[in-house]
């Protein structure tokens, strides 16, 4: 999309008026994020843990080298990753066909989007807690309940979060960001230009055909789009690990290691220093991520 | 005319609605069964004696309804201010070409990713001092609340509503220009109302974001009981012998509600569709 060059000469009250409508948000934003961040950067290079005060100093990179042979946060990151890309993946593919089947009129429909939808409204705490204890728990959860009433009372009962705890917290991930990946696409596919695909029908094209060149070319954006905004949030999930396994059996993922390192360890320095950390990595995949989603930031280079 | 795979298209649709919302159904399940219930090792998908008292036990705990009241209006704030800026900045980063945008998009992404854990000691000494200077917006305040849901919340309202506002076609623009309309006018009477629906998905991600902070309320509200918010009431049962589970799944249902309210007073707008506007 043509976006408008600034004409040649302009003075800077023009080109500041430009930028006007992005002072509110950018103020704030730099304010209450970026100036505590300083201060992590700041205090990730002392000395200083709460439990012994008296030690406070100076540290140069003592606490970057801890958090680097640290085999716990190399193991927290490889976790991160695989449950990113996982959640991501899987919802946004589960998003994809269910917003096709609702992108029909049918009777019942406003209730059926409702029910589909409900789960990302539910406390992420709340949700967590709901698969841990009402689902997942070996002798009264649903699961296991349902294992029953199928096989009779003599059905293996697993205990699912001790057998296989990742699955586990994807599980219970996926399910509340489905249908966040799902409103997306189909605010993508109500977007989509209904001539072009009434035109295609009447040119005898097939409803796959429609799918393959018309609808999911349109909906790359909204794919995309997605898949950044689910990434931000699942990297930085905690209420899931934390409630369903409490990081343990090989589950804790990086803001789990950090907030264990802060609130547990009370090393403000060697926590301060993994975030530092986790903020640079997170740079580094977020710029190669622009530059593979490219299309989002089409209209810039254009 | 129905043809018979639009019919089975529809059941599935219903089906998979079904077993998405089942685990729902099971949280108000089990926040119904009486307390023997619950942690019956044979669990049943119906009760015969449903009770309220998992709710009872929740509203007699103190102050329930101001925790409550606490969170709905820290929510309506954020989602008007976030709403508000992010609507000008998304108009900015689409619109305008100026130097070092791309650089800005970045940024406003990596904000989004720094580890909140890791901020929360930073930003307690942070809202500590602003608290010296505003009140209001110190801790044990709920501006304090206020200022870091906008701020957490806004690059990601800006990012998701980037998007609508590029959908929008800058023919339009140059219509109304045409016209005579001034900038001013076309942005409140022809973008505003494109716009709506990614607006309206943008206020319940923020109003939702909001809404299930834990960690900001625990840091921040401290000493001030009155100005706590809702997912900390939860907190209350559990208890190191046995956890209230009935009490929880109560708690938990009464705080998917006003989300729940929100989302459906909203969705007609949602659904209106970005098409159908730009059509007509």
């Amino acid at each position: 999309m043509p976006t408008q060059a600034p004409p040649k000469g302009i003075g800077a009250a023009a080109r500041w008026a430009r930028r006007a409508p992005l002072l509110p948000a950018l103020i704030f934003t730099i304010a209450v994020t970026q100036l505590p961040f300083v201060a992590t950067l700041i205090i990730s290079f002392l000395q200083w843990n709460s439990l012994a005060p008296e030690n406070r100093g100076f540290a140069g990179l003592d606490n970057y080298i801890a958090v680097i042979t640290d085999p716990n946060l190399r193991s927290s990151v490889l976790t991160t990753v695989l449950l990113t890309a996982s959640v991501v993946l899987i919802s946004l593919l589960l998003g994809l066909g269910i917003a096709l089947l609702l992108d029909r009129k049918f009777r019942g429909r406003g209730l059926v989007r409702t029910m589909m939808i409900a789960p990302f409204l539910v406390v992420p705490v709340a949700a967590a807690l709901l698969w841990k204890h009402a689902l997942y728990n070996p002798e009264y959860g649903l699961f296991n309940g349902v294992l029953k009433w199928i096989f009779g009372e003599s059905a293996a009962q697993p205990d699912w979060i001790s057998t296989m705890p990742l699955t586990a917290v994807i599980a219970a991930l996926v399910w509340q960001w489905t249908p966040f990946m799902m409103l997306i696409l189909l605010a993508g596919l109500q977007s989509r230009p209904q001539d072009a695909v009434e035109a295609a029908f009447i040119d005898g094209a097939t409803g796959f055909q429609v799918f393959r060149y018309l609808t999911l070319p349109h909906l790359r954006q909204y794919l995309e789009l997605g898949g950044l905004l689910g990434s931000i949030y699942i990297v930085q999930n905690f209420d899931a690990v934390f409630t369903i396994t409490s990081g343990g059996l090989g589950t804790a993922n990086l803001p789990y290691t950090i907030y264990q390192t802060f609130y547990q360890a009370h090393d403000y320095g060697q926590a301060s220093a993994a975030g530092v950390v986790v903020v640079i990595g997170s740079i580094l995949i977020a710029s190669f991520a622009l530059r593979a989603v490219s299309s989002l930031l089409r209209d810039e280079v254009k | 005319m129905k043809r018979p795979h639009r019919t089975v298209a529809e059941i599935v649709t219903v089906l998979i609605a079904a077993v998405v919302a089942f685990p729902l159904y099971w949280m108000v399940l089990t926040a119904l069964k009486p307390e023997g219930e619950v942690l019956s090792t044979s669990p049943r998908p119906w009760t015969l004696a449903p009770t309220l008292d998992s709710f009872r036990r929740v509203l007699d705990v103190q102050n329930f309804g101001r925790y409550f009241l606490n969170s709905v209006v820290v929510a309506l704030i954020v989602v008007f201010f976030a709403l508000l800026c992010a609507f000008l900045a998304a108009i900015a980063l689409t619109r305008f070409r100026f130097r070092g945008r791309t650089v800005l998009l970045v940024m406003l992404l990596v904000a989004q990713m720094a580890p909140v854990e890791a901020l929360t000691i930073p930003l307690f000494f942070v809202m500590r001092s602003v608290g010296d200077v505003a009140p209001v917006f110190g801790l044990n305040h709920l501006g304090s609340l206020v200022l870091v849901h906008l701020a957490f919340g806004l690059p990601f309202a800006i990012w998701m509503l980037r998007g609508f506002v590029a959908a929008v076609p800058v023919e339009l623009e140059e219509a109304a220009t045409l016209d005579g309309a001034s900038r001013f006018r076309f942005t409140w009477q022809v973008l505003f109302p494109l716009v709506a629906p990614g607006l309206v998905a943008t206020s319940v991600l923020s109003f939702i974001h909001a809404w299930n902070d834990f960690l900001f309320a625990k840091t921040f509200i401290i000493s001030a009981s009155e100005q706590q918010t809702l997912p900390l009431g939860i907190l209350a049962f559990f208890k190191p012998d046995q956890n209230d589970w009935g009490a929880i799944m109560a708690g938990s249902t009464l705080m998917t509600i006003p989300v729940l309210i929100f989302f459906v007073f909203v969705q007609r707008r949602l659904v209106s569709g970005l098409a159908g506007a730009v059509k007509g």
